[in-house]
């Protein structure tokens, strides 16, 4: 069970647009408000994705020191990954022991894109979420930026728990094929993230369960996805449903990279991690354009919880 | 017994579990957990956790380690809701705003907080009954308890010592200036050191003078051995030791919170630091 730690008590963006000033009430002066350009339209959306990010990385800078981080956060995926890796060694099987170091490193960058479900939330919680839905750029490119810092802190995570727990297990590393590992977390970590994103538009509604549907999310995925044991353990159709979940095919393809296999496969499951993380950011968007519509039409976006 | 008369005509209030201020705090965790399931996500997970570990277990082959992997989630879940809940209790007032109140009202506030993590963990207890049901729904296994006396006996004293373990947290976790980064780091460290899955002697050696100062590992150790078949072995003393190291945490615990609570009345800051 883990919980995002809050970044409660960060000052708002700086306010970009002034407000009218007395001189323009007395002076009659009204401002007429065109629609821009589609040029103007696309630098808008990027100047707001670019402060949506800024805002993650403001939130990361609350959250975490280097120290808190490293002796706190990365400390505990450590110990995480070797609680696993440890089953291995009571099964008596090193075999094991490899296959679930791996797995359980790769998914901690989906343990962390997971909380977006929690940092989502906090929008509504700060009251910001109806000013985001009544401004002229969708809600869906802030929210998009607006939780990089799990992507940040995941990737590293996972990545150091990999490289650095599978020497001490004896995990063999077939370098310089298994470097491939760390585009590929990068690539898991985007799915991840954009599967996380359709998740965080339906807990926007129900804030209370963010938690608990972010905790669900990430075991569910590491389960169907290879985590634990191969996904060919389990039912048929429940195998088809990790087809189209993030993680499964990174993992594989991170498999396969650590243990020196073909490149070919590897940009194969690289391939099919970039197609499925595609799709479920397109599901993402239309999820979040419900919400702002649904949430205009019915006054269903208030403040607080 | 709650109260005693002095001999000057006083009346001394003793802290007993019967206490106004102990079963308040209790009311008002269950109230809580009636309230929201964000409390409750430690119990949410067990079926998961249950299903990773049967998965690893009956992939590898080792049925005969179905015991561990059906016990592990809920030894998870206890500790969780130890860490999250129960860690957040003081937290959770001060953030609430009612910590002010809590500490001005005549109850000890001390044994308010007792009353609401004895009322966490005992909720945390259904965890053990929900490993045992999944691991027979999902996967058509039954756990027998061979010994079951003493297993119920080690668990009432392991659900003790977590009480204890509980208020250690709660008192910590307010000391600390970010309550979550410090839950969200000592969860696994615990579950490794506790013995949760994997057994201490098959950790790395150096780890295992650590692994025994804490109750649990003795807990976990025990409660593994009540659902073997042959005998357990030195019942009494381990179960001593997880009596011991839980009554040391709560002794600890129930001193720092005081420590914390006089300091804050000292300084005027009681609610945001």
């Amino acid at each position: 069970m883990t919980q995002p730690p809050s970044a409660a008590g960060q000052d708002g963006a700086p306010t970009r647009f002034a407000p009218p000033t007395q001189r323009d009430a007395e002076s009659g002066y009204a401002p007429t408000v065109e629609p821009p350009a589609t040029a103007g339209r696309v630098a808008a959306t990027f100047e707001a994705l670019r402060y949506a990010c800024l805002s993650a990385l403001a939130d990361l800078a609350v959250i975490y020191t280097w120290k808190t981080w490293t002796f706190g956060w990365l400390a505990r995926v450590l110990c995480q990954v070797a609680f696993f890796a440890l089953i291995g060694r009571l099964l008596q099987n090193p075999a094991t022991t490899d296959y679930l170091l791996i797995g359980s490193a790769v998914v901690i960058v989906t343990m962390e894109a997971a909380f977006v479900t929690a940092s989502s939330t906090w929008e509504r919680g700060a009251g910001t979420l109806p000013l985001l839905v009544a401004a002229p750029t969708g809600p869906f490119v802030v929210f998009v930026g607006r939780s990089i810092q799990w992507l940040i802190s995941g990737t590293a995570s996972a990545n150091i728990a990999l490289f650095v727990l599978a020497p001490i297990f004896g995990v063999p590393l077939a370098f310089p094929t298994a470097l491939a590992a760390i585009p590929l977390i990068v690539l898991i970590a985007l799915s991840s993230y954009c599967f996380a994103l359709l998740l965080a538009a339906f807990v926007l509604r129900v804030p209370t369960f963010r938690n608990i549907v972010g905790n669900i999310t990430w075991w569910t995925i590491g389960l169907l996805g290879g985590v634990q044991v191969p996904v060919t353990f389990w039912p048929g159709w429940v195998g088809a449903i990790g087809e189209v979940l993030p993680l499964r095919h990174g993992l594989a393809g991170v498999r396969v990279a650590i243990a020196g296999g073909p490149a070919a496969t590897i940009l194969r499951d690289a391939g099919l991690e970039i197609a499925v993380g595609a799709g479920w950011l397109v599901v993402a968007a239309l999820a979040f354009r419900r919400l702002a519509e649904g949430g205009r039409r019915t006054g269903s976006i208030e403040f607080g919880e | 017994m709650t109260s005693m008369d002095l001999r000057d005509g006083r009346t001394l209030r003793l802290p007993w579990p019967r206490h106004t201020g102990f079963v308040a705090g209790a009311r008002l965790q269950l109230a809580i957990f009636r309230r929201g399931w964000d409390s409750l996500l430690a119990l949410v997970t067990v079926p998961l956790f249950t299903i990773a570990f049967l998965a690893i277990t009956r992939h590898a082959g080792r049925t005969d380690l179905t015991a561990y992997a059906v016990l592990a989630p809920a030894v998870v879940a206890v500790i969780g809701m130890a860490i999250l809940t129960s860690g957040e209790v003081v937290t959770q007032d001060r953030s609430n705003g009612s910590l002010e109140l809590a500490l001005a009202a005549p109850s000890r506030f001390p044994i308010v907080v007792v009353g609401r993590v004895l009322v966490v963990t005992l909720v945390s207890l259904v965890a053990v009954v929900e490993a045992w049901l999944v691991a027979w729904i999902v996967f058509g296994v039954r756990v027998p308890v061979p010994h079951r006396t003493a297993f119920a006996g080690a668990l009432a004293v392991a659900t003790l010592a977590t009480v204890g373990t509980a208020l250690l947290m709660s008192s910590v976790f307010v000391a600390a200036r970010s309550a979550r980064t410090f839950q969200n780091t000592i969860s696994y460290p615990l579950y490794l050191l506790g013995g949760a899955f994997v057994p201490v002697p098959l950790l790395p050696g150096f780890l295992h003078p650590l692994c025994r100062a804490v109750y649990l590992s003795w807990a976990t150790d025990l409660l593994r051995d009540c659902l073997a078949t042959k005998p357990v072995p030195d019942f009494w003393p381990r179960l001593g030791a997880v009596a011991g190291l839980g009554a040391v945490g709560f002794a600890a615990g129930y001193a720092i919170l005081i420590r914390v609570v006089d300091r804050a009345r000292a300084t005027g800051r009681v609610g945001h630091e």
